[in-house]
């Protein structure tokens, strides 16, 4: 270095400015002023810095703002966007071969899962210094994760009812292998994108569906006939007590009213009985017989000739 | 101050800075570093800094940084005698330079080795596992991780004592059918599919059937429980007429009797009725012999 600044520059100064130049003791000191000056750098608002000396981290978090460190070859300063979340994608989309992204379920069906991977870093100088490739850890770690998590489960289970859980047990398995690595970085969330079985078989799911559908159906319909047949026969029950209701009260009542009137006539009669007898007789012959047809003989109804009696 | 002089100064720290140039040496946090003596290795360090070395002396640089090594799929046979694709990714990192230099020298090597003895033991220990042992729903059951653990503890001590290198994460990324079964495993999972599809559909049929069961039984004991209380209730009111019709005509069973004979008359007497009277009868005595009862006088 020292070396360096004494050749000989293309524009030769005045004998008197090149003598005083040539001079150590002024040469010096602005070389290592120029020197320490390098050492200045700032960090951006959304980065932190990992300053190395002598390849040892001496700071791993420098905040954002103007900072100073020993300028290389003693030190160096890696900036980091610590704040950005980083999101890798397995599956299905077009950067691996489309078997890649094949999963098998507990009941070995076959199934095409895209999942998305997010995490940020955690521990900037284990980051820079512990993995050779953070992103790869992290998308074998959480393919590895659920590959164990999917040949555990139904393939029914995880079409439907289970992506929630599924997502957990995976962010919960990947997590741990990744703290494992001590990489520096942190899941922040693990998303299943797409899960879908594959096209050859996809129809025979979609009829799984629709048979499923057709199923609630037809229990739908019989709940319906239910539905209608059950209060109309309560109303047709009703209606049976009320019509017996009815009948006890005009039994009862008819009873009551024919026993009333027994009992007038009777009293009547218990005054005077022959004539009430009578009365009584001769009102049921005054209505009866001018309807019927009557042939009256003499006294003695042997001598009669019954051919001489008209039929009508 | 001469020029001569000058020189002679810029020599002198020249040779200095050399000097501190050959027997200093730094090490990165990422570095594992040998320092060795015409080839031959005198040390091993890990520790980031500055360190100080015997000029003659020269440095090797390893990374001892985690790597992750794929070694593609393959195809293996598990112990029933089921083939199963299956892909892994490993984890590993230098821990041992000096026999890591004398056996595999860099990471291509490594590689290669690794690639083997994974394979081997990965090859062993799935033959030892039904495919029941992979891929299972019975909770418990299904042992990926585990076999993948097992596989990764029995490959690193290998692989720490004979290359120096710490195999330390085995994930089987990828367990699916080789393509060639593909069209048996497709049309198993239709059969499957369809017979699940059946299934909800007979189900269906047997809860409505049971629903429209339950509906008309209901509907039955709905009707014949009306009937019951209708026909009680109807009793009820016959009894209670008969026993008031009883009270009164009990009263004079005789006369009962006459009112009821001459109720009878005028039902079962009308127009196409006949009837022969004689002149004698009490009723027309008076029309045929024209007595006045003694009575009437």
């Amino acid at each position: 270095m020292v070396l360096a600044d004494l050749g000989e520059s293309p524009a030769l100064p005045p004998p008197a400015l090149r003598d005083r130049l040539r001079d150590v003791r002024v040469i010096a000191p602005i070389v290592v002023l120029a020197y320490l000056a390098a050492g200045i750098y700032i960090v951006p608002a959304d980065q932190q810095a990992v300053v190395v000396r002598w390849g040892k981290v001496v700071d791993s978090r420098v905040p954002p703002g103007v900072h100073w460190a020993w300028p290389s070859p003693i030190g160096r300063v890696h900036k980091l966007r610590v704040r950005e979340t980083r999101r890798l994608t397995l599956g299905l989309d077009g950067v691996e071969p489309l078997n890649r992204s094949q999963f098998l379920s507990g009941d070995r069906n076959v199934l095409n899962i895209r999942l998305v991977v997010q995490f940020a870093i955690s521990d900037p100088a284990a980051f820079l210094f512990r993995a050779q490739d953070v992103n790869q850890l992290v998308a074998n770690a959480t393919r590895g994760a659920l590959a164990q998590v999917v040949a555990a489960r139904h393939v029914d289970d995880l079409l439907t009812t289970e992506k929630v859980a599924v997502q957990e047990r995976v962010q919960q398995l990947a997590e741990a292998t990744v703290l494992r690595y001590e990489c520096g970085v942190t899941l922040l969330g693990v998303v299943l994108d797409s899960i879908v079985p594959p096209d050859d078989v996809v129809e025979a799911f979609r009829y799984v569906a629709a048979a499923r559908e057709d199923g609630d159906r037809i229990v739908r319909e019989a709940e319906s006939y239910a539905n209608g047949v059950v209060p109309v026969a309560r109303g047709e029950a009703a209606q049976r007590g009320e019509e017996a209701v009815a009948y006890n009260t005009q039994v009862v009542n008819a009873a009551a009213g024919d026993a009333a009137r027994f009992t007038g006539i009777a009293d009547e009669y218990a005054k005077t009985p022959r004539e009430t007898a009578t009365r009584l007789y001769l009102e049921t012959m005054d209505e009866v017989l001018p309807k019927i047809d009557k042939t009256i003989v003499g006294a003695d109804p042997k001598a009669v000739d019954l051919q001489f009696v008209k039929k009508p | 101050m001469t020029i001569t002089r000058t020189y002679t100064r810029l020599a002198l720290v020249l040779l200095a800075v050399l000097l501190v140039w050959l027997s200093t040496f730094t090490v990165s946090e990422s570095d594992l570093v040998i320092v060795t003596l015409f080839g031959r290795p005198t040390r091993t360090s890990a520790d980031a800094g500055l360190h100080l070395k015997w000029p003659l002396e020269s440095v090797m640089r390893f990374d001892r940084r985690l790597m992750v090594y794929d070694p593609g799929s393959s195809e293996f046979l598990t112990k029933d005698k089921k083939n199963l694709v299956i892909g892994s990714a490993v984890c590993w990192r230098i821990v041992d330079p000096s026999r890591f230099l004398q056996t595999v020298g860099d990471v291509t090597g490594a590689e290669m080795r690794l690639h083997d003895l994974v394979w081997a033991t990965l090859a062993a220990a799935i033959g030892r596992v039904d495919l029941s042992e992979l891929l299972s729903v019975d909770p418990g059951r299904a042992h990926v991780q585990a076999l993948g653990d097992q596989v990764r503890s029995a490959a690193t001590v290998e692989t720490e004592r004979r290359f120096g290198v710490a195999v330390v994460d085995l994930q089987l990324k990828r367990i699916n059918f080789p393509e060639q079964n593909k069209y048996a495993v497709f049309s198993r999972m239709r059969a499957e599919r369809d017979r699940i599809a059946k299934e909800y559909r007979a189900k269906g049929e047997e809860l409505a059937i049971k629903i429209r069961a339950e509906a008309d039984r209901q509907r039955s004991q709905l009707l014949a429980e009306a009937y019951r209380d209708a026909e009680k209730l109807k009793g009820e009111g016959d009894a209670e007429a008969a026993r008031v019709y009883g009270q009164a005509y009990g009263r004079n069973p005789q006369f009962y009797k006459f009112l009821r004979t001459l109720e009878s008359y005028k039902k079962i007497l009308n127009e196409k009725t006949s009837i022969i009277l004689s002149g004698d009868s009490e009723l027309l005595k008076l029309l045929t012999q024209g007595k006045v009862p003694d009575g009437a006088r």
